[in-house]
């Protein structure tokens, strides 16, 4: 056992759960997403990049890539909320709730990507 | 004058063929149109109107064709209709007669001949991958082309003869392999063919015609001093004058034939290993055949013969001679020769019941097969080895069951193929004949264990930057790569993967069976054999600098910046006592 795999593995699973965990719910629904998710989903996200720099592997550098992707694209739903959301409180209006899910479902993909090529990287080395 | 390429022949002759049609189509265009423009139409408020020129173009364009739209755009006048039967005959014929000069053009033999050698030099001289370029496509061509498709090696084909390249037509090859119809030794068509292509790896010259192969091989050599020539040759002349050049490699059908004939009777362990690397049918690794000792009986005393004889011979083999043409004189003591065909009274003549084995090595088939039943009848226990002429006889060939079939043209075609894809197993199943039969047996033992009842793959790996990038990074970095440690298996460490590294060369000298210890230095070419899958695992070690790492050292070192330097810090706080082996990545 690695623990580099270890801590590695959590974050990136960590990442997917919590994302998916955010996403869903009904897409116009603000009381169905907790912002606090995805604030943390965003940090678990930050740590696995930080982890994969410095690896020299294909496989490195593919799980870097997917995780770039869904960092962008989490950031960017966090900014829209942030901008969307009338001082106050009440959350974003409906339209820009759905604005905000779809793009955090694309961050769902990319962090589904990964974590596919976590495992199967680790299944092919069998060790 | 300048010279003429494929393009401007095929040019000049449609021009020549073509430019009568084309006139005769001016001109009756022009009559038709100007005559259609100037009819008087339909009378109009009392005007007589006309049609314009371009409606009588576009007119005379569907007329001519027989297309015939009707009379467009307005209703026509008596005289324009009377025009218009003249237009449409005339129109007519002459399209016929443009269609067919076009025909006779396509079936002219020079045109299609011209088309053919010019469509071939531009599919050849787009090629990226490499290539090997195949003068004579007869037995032995289509067998090598054949196994060069195996190993997804692109061949460029030549052949006089338009009936093979027919037939190279109805192939089935993995990759594409381009044939031309030509004279194969005029200089045209090897640059058509591709000899100064920077792609082509080599040239092989396989007709059956000993002078031609020489021509080949010597304009060749003019044409691309650099570029690898194998060339076939059966006459002792020829062979003196192609040695003599270098870069060319030469190949006797025969002296192959005897060669691997005499190791099947004097090293049975080594030709049951030649025979599993190029994957002969039936053959079993670490089953040789069971030869008997004695006297041997030669029938068919040609070319092939002397070389066997000569073969055996120097292996203090006895051998008796049965031949129609041998000259019983020319025996010397202790030979027995006998002057005759290899019939029953021969055979007895020669003293079958007590010989070890035939050899049946004419060059006719039909009188191999026929020696074969009567060495049946006469001796059921004696060893009979055949020559095999012609391929398209394997069946009546496996119907006879002899101990071993030899065909000339597959021997000559699976040792060139050996040249062209992996030189280094002919090397050392050389360096292995000079060498004690331990060896050999060593070696197959060896190969047993790894491959089990797989059949082999043979690869081979070279240790540059494009093909082992963490293994040349690891040297550069001064860490040192035994090729024991390569060989381990990273999901079972420290088990070695089921391969055998059977040659390293390094700087053009080649080690032979290295052993586990041997140190790899960048640049070196290895030869492994093992199964399939072991190739793919190997090539992990390779690229990956982590995998590459802990199949050296047993540690997985730590991938991301923040457990490298958490490593680090631990190791300065353990003392300097560890980590001898360089990082990955980290360049001196």
């Amino acid at each position: 056992m690695n623990l580099e795999r270890v801590v590695f593995g959590f974050f990136i699973i960590l990442t997917l759960s919590l994302n998916y965990a955010f996403v869903v719910g009904g897409v116009e629904s603000p009381a169905h997403h907790n912002v606090w998710i995805l604030t943390l989903t965003i940090i678990a996200n930050l740590v696995a990049i930080g982890l994969k720099l410095g690896d020299r592997s294909q496989t490195g550098a593919l799980l870097l890539a997917s995780g770039l992707v869904a960092g962008l694209l989490l950031i960017t739903a966090r900014v829209v909320w942030i901008v969307a959301d009338p001082v106050g409180g009440g959350g974003p209006g409906p339209g820009d709730m759905a604005d905000i899910v779809s793009i955090a479902t694309g961050a769902l993909v990319a962090n589904i990507v990964a974590t596919a090529i976590l495992v199967g990287d680790t299944l092919l080395s069998r060790r | 004058m300048t010279p003429t390429s494929d393009l401007d022949r095929v040019t000049m002759i449609v021009l020549r063929y073509m430019r009568r049609p084309l006139f005769a189509l001016l001109f009756v265009y022009s009559v038709g149109i100007m005559g259609m423009a100037l009819m008087p139409g339909q009378v109009v408020d009392g005007e007589t109107t006309n049609m314009s020129l371009f409606h009588a173009f576009y007119f005379f364009t569907y007329t001519a064709t027989t297309t015939g739209f009707g009379e467009l755009p307005n209703g026509f006048s008596e005289e324009q209709r009377l025009w218009t039967i003249f237009c449409l005959y005339t129109g007519a014929t002459a399209w016929f007669y443009a269609i067919g000069s076009l025909i006779r053009l396509v079936q002219n033999p020079h045109f299609s001949q011209a088309m053919d050698g010019f469509r071939f030099a531009r599919k050849v001289k787009q090629y990226r991958e490499p290539f090997v370029i195949l003068c004579g496509f007869g037995d032995t061509g289509s067998l090598l082309a054949r196994g060069l498709s195996d190993h997804r090696m692109r061949a460029v084909i030549l052949d006089s003869d338009p009936e093979r390249i027919k037939a190279l037509g109805v192939r089935d090859y993995s990759v594409a392999m381009p044939g031309l119809c030509a004279d194969t030794s005029a200089p045209k068509h090897l640059l058509a063919a591709g000899v100064e292509h920077p792609a082509c790896r080599a040239l092989v010259a396989l007709t059956n015609d000993d002078d031609v192969n020489l021509k080949i091989a010597v304009m060749a050599r003019h044409l691309n001093p650099r570029l690898r020539v194998i060339c076939r040759s059966t006459s002792a002349r020829h062979e003196a004058n192609l040695r003599a050049l270098d870069n060319v490699t030469v190949v006797d059908p025969f002296e192959i034939f005897a060669q691997l004939l005499h190791w099947a009777i004097v090293r049975p362990e080594l030709h049951n290993l030649n025979s599993w690397f190029v994957g002969a049918r039936g053959v079993k690794l670490g089953v040789p055949l069971e030869v008997p000792r004695g006297d041997w009986i030669l029938c068919g005393y040609g070319r092939m013969g002397h070389w066997i004889h000569r073969y055996l011979e120097a292996q203090g083999v006895g051998v008796r001679i049965i031949d129609p043409e041998v000259d019983t004189e020319e025996a010397g003591d202790g030979a027995v020769m006998v002057q005759s065909h290899a019939d029953h009274l021969a055979l007895v003549t020669a003293g079958i019941e007590n010989a070890a084995g035939v050899v049946a090595a004419t060059d006719r088939d039909a009188d191999n097969l026929s020696t074969l039943l009567s060495v049946t009848e006469l001796n059921p226990q004696a060893f009979r080895i055949v020559r095999q002429n012609r391929h398209e006889n394997q069946v009546a060939f496996d119907a006879a069951r002899a101990d071993l079939v030899l065909q000339h043209s597959l021997t000559t075609a699976r040792r060139i193929l050996k040249l062209l894809i992996s030189p280094l197993v002919q090397e050392l199943i050389e360096w292995l004949a000079e060498q004690e039969p331990a060896q050999t047996q060593g070696l197959v033992a060896r190969l047993q264990v790894a491959t089990g009842t797989e059949p082999p793959h043979l690869w081979s790996v070279r240790l540059v930057p494009g093909e082992a990038p963490a293994v040349t990074d690891y040297l550069e970095a001064g860490g040192v790569v035994t090729l024991g440690a390569l060989c381990r298996d990273a999901r079972a460490f420290p088990e070695a993967l089921p391969c055998v590294a059977l040659a390293v060369r390094r700087a053009g000298h080649s080690i032979m069976l290295p052993d586990e210890e041997c140190p790899l230095d960048a640049g070196d070419e290895i030869l492994f054999c093992g199964i399939q899958w072991v190739e793919h695992m190997l090539q992990a070690t390779l690229h990956n600098p982590y995998t590459l790492r802990y199949v050296v050292t047993g540690v997985d070192a730590p991938r991301g910046v923040l457990f490298a330097w958490l490593e680090e810090r631990r190791r300065r706080v353990m003392g300097p006592a560890a980590g001898r082996a360089p990082r990955p990545g980290s360049r001196r």
